[in-house]
């Protein structure tokens, strides 16, 4: 049977997918290669260190355990039960991953600025001052788990949306009461999914570079910032980053092992849909009322506040367009390359589990660090390509790489499990009829993932759309995007002049999540889902 | 995904379409009218100025702008081959890493040195101050008198206990006050200065400056430490809830030893390795000029740097300060220094 020496050596996939791999390693292997050249030269305190590593376990604990319970909750609501404004919030609730984490953070430092309106009403109306501070440690968790919560709703959506029945069904027949069944069938049933959301919520925590600087909130990058800009010392830089980089990767495995031999899909054949229990009165409020705050704080409030600041400026439409085109191409080709690499390494990946977790390293990496990272490949690239750094192309295909190494998890994450529905048996039949091996991933694991393929260009597109770290120390001559005009005003402390590129980024990623989050409705297995 | 590849590719030739792509020639080693400019100053006036220097010379300008730091990073990587003809910064200390990096190159231009002043530029020409900006003291007149903080050692005096409001020890504004008290009195004055500052927090330093002086407006303190010019465009500026905190809030320009305010520049010198360099020295020699003076001083309420080209409105109002004569490159090495210092006091 051919399909039994799949692990052999020198199988073509096996071989595109190091390859994938080894393009997504470069700027990891870049950080290393720093921390080991030279001397160690800053200053900074043992105890600032431990200060700054605490914030970051810190961030990223609140934001994984606020934003497990908020998306699971909504998931459970808007999956099982029907009540009023349902199949809006069904769709809405993805809403906040179209608007930038860096702008949530600037509409809730001016909404809830001690200097603000609505802070000097309360001081003024009741005395006292509201105890909410944006630019602390708490205020950032908040921000980020409002802007990252989407991830985890969405996984378990599909996750309770795609279970059977059955399981429930069963669990009901052993005695348990509907609550119980939820609890003791459906829920275990999602843990892979909830796994996934909260890893992916943890992973751009960590990876965050707009939200958690504006706020000035000191984690880890802090530390790797001072080293490297006040200390000039690339090298204790890189070495800062090391352990953000083992945190990184400790993520991952727990992720990947929490999942190892969990498959619980039930068979398309018996699958039958979920009916979803109708909610009356007070519950039935109290659904409508939970999703409509969490829409409001995540998205509206947010969104509705950079657009009332933006209001006071005038819009410089010519510079504001071309960013935006700059933007939605960067992101078009930078989604197509990413999934293409993370489609080779996904199909290689059953045989190279180690490899295919280290390329996703980029994704939970800070991007202060993949600056360092990226730009010793960089360096190499500018000195052999024609035209080196002056090169718009030479600019932009670095960029492109660029987001390939840092945003290949987010395509990874969605194939792997779109390919996990293509069984063993199937790829063995097409060997059998005489397909090769690359043959059979096109003729039948291509297509059965086409839409995990589709989920996955929108993902990363998003994504590149709201990118800053990587864009701002590459980017080509005369070339802005959304993401960095919005970053330059902002640390101008221009906050209405930064509202319009904030929204525009939102405006160019809303139908694309609207999109996204509508498919994964009617894609329902023994269903076609592209 | 297969029907994406052509998509994303019409999307690249699109975008190559609407970019400006003479940028190829830019590495050719002669002088190829185009000028390439990194800078990490990010304020809406340099396109300006940019406009005026193409239309004055025909010399067209290609921008990267960036995090100082990351764009001195970028031309290290770059190495020899860097297109970089002139790097601009707003903090003499980030002028200086770029320069302690052999970034930069000096430059001998009789126009430059009349019209700068030595003590704002390096003394062998690696990088010149175009514009100048003092880092003083916003106050509320209604609990502070004018008199309490005309001097640097009373910002961290018992007076303002748990009354001061500072932003961040990242703030490379501060790094470069901390380094010019290192300068003045050295390292152990300096240092029990940071710890009076400390102590006399009024919270844990949080926003920029502008909400530094926001903050005095609402009462969350009595005293800020802020650059001249945030305070001067919201004085002026459309923002009507800013122009209302002005009017609560005054700016007092504190003097260090009896010789004048802390001043910081935003500059710029040639690259070590500026493939366009004659450019690269006419666009210095531009900024230094009246007219891009009174740009700069009018669009970004920053001070000019050529004392024979008097302030514009409305900087006007706020330029009759008098500034300390200190050299501007000193900041730039005791940075690190004043970083060390500022994180033992627990300055975060």
């Amino acid at each position: 049977m051919p399909v039994l020496r799949g692990g052999v050596d020198g199988s073509p996939l096996r071989i595109l997918a190091l390859l994938a791999a080894a393009l997504a390693m470069l700027p990891l292997a870049g950080v290393v290669a720093a921390a080991m050249s030279g001397q160690a030269t800053a200053d900074i305190a043992a105890r600032d260190l431990t200060r700054y590593a605490l914030s970051s376990i810190t961030l990223s604990a609140g934001v994984a355990v606020s934003t497990a319970v908020v998306g699971a909750v909504a998931a459970w609501l808007v999956a099982m039960h029907r009540f009023p404004g349902r199949d809006l919030f069904a769709w809405a609730l993805a809403l906040p991953l179209a608007i930038p984490a860096f702008a949530v953070a600037y509409a809730y430092a001016d909404f809830l600025d001690v200097a603000g309106d609505l802070r000097t009403w309360t001081r003024a109306r009741w005395g006292a001052d509201l105890p909410f501070n944006m630019r602390t440690l708490g205020g950032a968790t908040f921000v980020l788990s409002c802007a990252f919560y989407p991830y985890v709703y969405l996984a378990m959506r599909a996750a309770l949306m795609n279970q059977s029945v059955q399981a429930l069904e069963a669990a009901r027949m052993l005695g348990c009461s509907p609550g119980q069944a939820v609890l003791r069938a459906a829920l275990p049933l999602c843990r892979p999914a909830l796994a996934a959301g909260v890893a992916l919520a943890v992973m751009e925590t960590l990876a965050d570079y707009g939200a958690v600087q504006f706020l000035g909130v000191q984690t880890l990058t802090t530390g790797v910032v001072r080293a490297w800009f006040v200390y000039g010392s690339l090298t204790s830089a890189a070495q800062f980053a090391l352990p953000l980089m083992a945190a990184a990767a400790i993520l991952l495995w727990i992720e990947r092992s929490g999942r190892r031999g969990r498959s619980h899909d039930a068979a398309n054949i018996r699958w039958r849909r979920l009916e979803a229990s109708p909610l009356k009165g007070a519950r039935a409020l109290a659904a409508s009322g939970f999703c409509l705050v969490l829409l409001t704080v995540g998205f509206l409030l947010p969104a509705i506040w950079l657009g009332l600041a933006a209001m006071g400026v005038t819009p410089e439409w010519p510079r504001l367009l071309r960013a935006s085109a700059h933007s939605v191409a960067l992101s078009s080709a930078g989604a197509v390359a990413t999934v293409f690499l993370a489609a080779l390494l996904a199909l290689g990946a059953g045989r190279l589990p180690v490899t295919a977790r280290l390329a996703s390293l980029g994704y939970a990496t800070p991007g202060a660090v993949m600056a360092i990272g990226l730009l010793a490949p960089a360096a190499l690239f500018w000195k052999i390509a024609p035209g080196g750094s002056a090169s718009l192309w030479v600019g932009l295909t670095l960029l492109i790489f660029a987001y390939a190494a840092r945003l290949m998890a987010a395509a990874l994450e969605p194939i792997e499990a779109g390919l996990s529905r293509v069984t063993p048996s199937m790829v063995a039949a097409a060997r059998n009829l005489g397909r090769s091996e690359v043959g059979a991933a096109l003729a039948v694991q291509a297509p059965m993932a086409r839409g995990a393929l589709l989920t996955a260009l929108l993902l990363v597109f998003i994504d590149v759309l709201k990118e800053l770290p990587a864009t701002l120390i590459l980017r080509p001559f005369n070339f802005d995007t959304l993401a960095v005009m919005a970053d330059n005003y902002a640390r101008d402390e221009r906050l209405a002049n930064a509202g319009w590129p904030a929204l525009l980024i939102v405006a160019a990623a809303l139908p694309v999540v609207v999109w996204l989050t509508r498919r994964i409705t009617v894609s329902r297995p023994g269903e076609d889902a592209a | 995904m297969t029907r994406s590849i052509p998509l994303a590719a019409a999307a690249l030739l699109a975008l190559a379409a609407c970019s400006p792509s003479n940028t190829e020639k830019a590495g050719a080693p002669t002088d190829s009218g185009e000028l390439n400019l990194y800078t990490a100053r990010h304020y809406d006036a340099d396109l300006a100025l940019y406009e005026r220097f193409t239309k004055e010379t025909g010399i067209k300008v290609n921008r990267i702008e960036g995090n100082p730091d990351q764009l001195i990073a970028r031309m290290t990587s770059e190495g020899a081959s860097s297109p970089a003809d002139v790097f601009l910064a707003a903090d003499a200390g980030a002028l200086w890493r770029a320069q302690n990096a052999n970034l930069l190159q000096p430059t001998s231009s009789p126009a430059l040195e009349a019209a700068i002043p030595a003590n704002l530029r390096e003394p062998e020409g690696r990088w010149f101050g175009f514009s100048r900006r003092a880092r003083i003291v916003a106050y509320d007149p209604a609990k502070v008198r004018p008199e309490e903080i005309d001097t640097y050692e009373e910002i961290a005096s018992p007076r303002f206990r748990k009354k001061l409001c500072v932003r961040s020890a990242d703030s490379v504004y501060n790094l470069s006050l901390v380094g010019a008290l290192i300068e003045a009195w050295g390292p152990q004055k300096a240092g029990e200065w940071v710890k009076g500052v400390v102590a006399n927090m009024a919270r844990p330093p949080e926003g920029g400056d502008r909400d530094q002086i926001r903050a005095v407006g609402a009462g969350v303190c009595e005293i800020a430490l802020t650059n001249s010019y945030y305070y001067i465009r919201m004085a002026g500026g459309g923002d009507a809830k800013d122009k209302a905190v002005t009017d609560k809030v005054k700016l007092a320009f504190s003097s260090l030893d009896g010789q004048g305010a802390h001043v910081n520049i935003s500059g710029g010198g040639v690259a070590a390795n500026a493939p366009n360099r004659e450019n690269a020295v006419r666009f210095l020699e531009f900024l230094a000029s009246p007219e891009a003076q009174n740009i700069v001083a009018e669009k970004n309420s920053e001070f000019t740097a050529n004392p024979a080209v008097p302030a514009p409105a409305p900087v006007d109002a706020y330029a009759g300060f008098q500034a300390h004569p200190m050299s501007v490159a000193t900041y730039g090495p005791r940075q690190s220094e004043a970083q060390s210092l500022m994180s033992a006091a627990g300055w975060r």
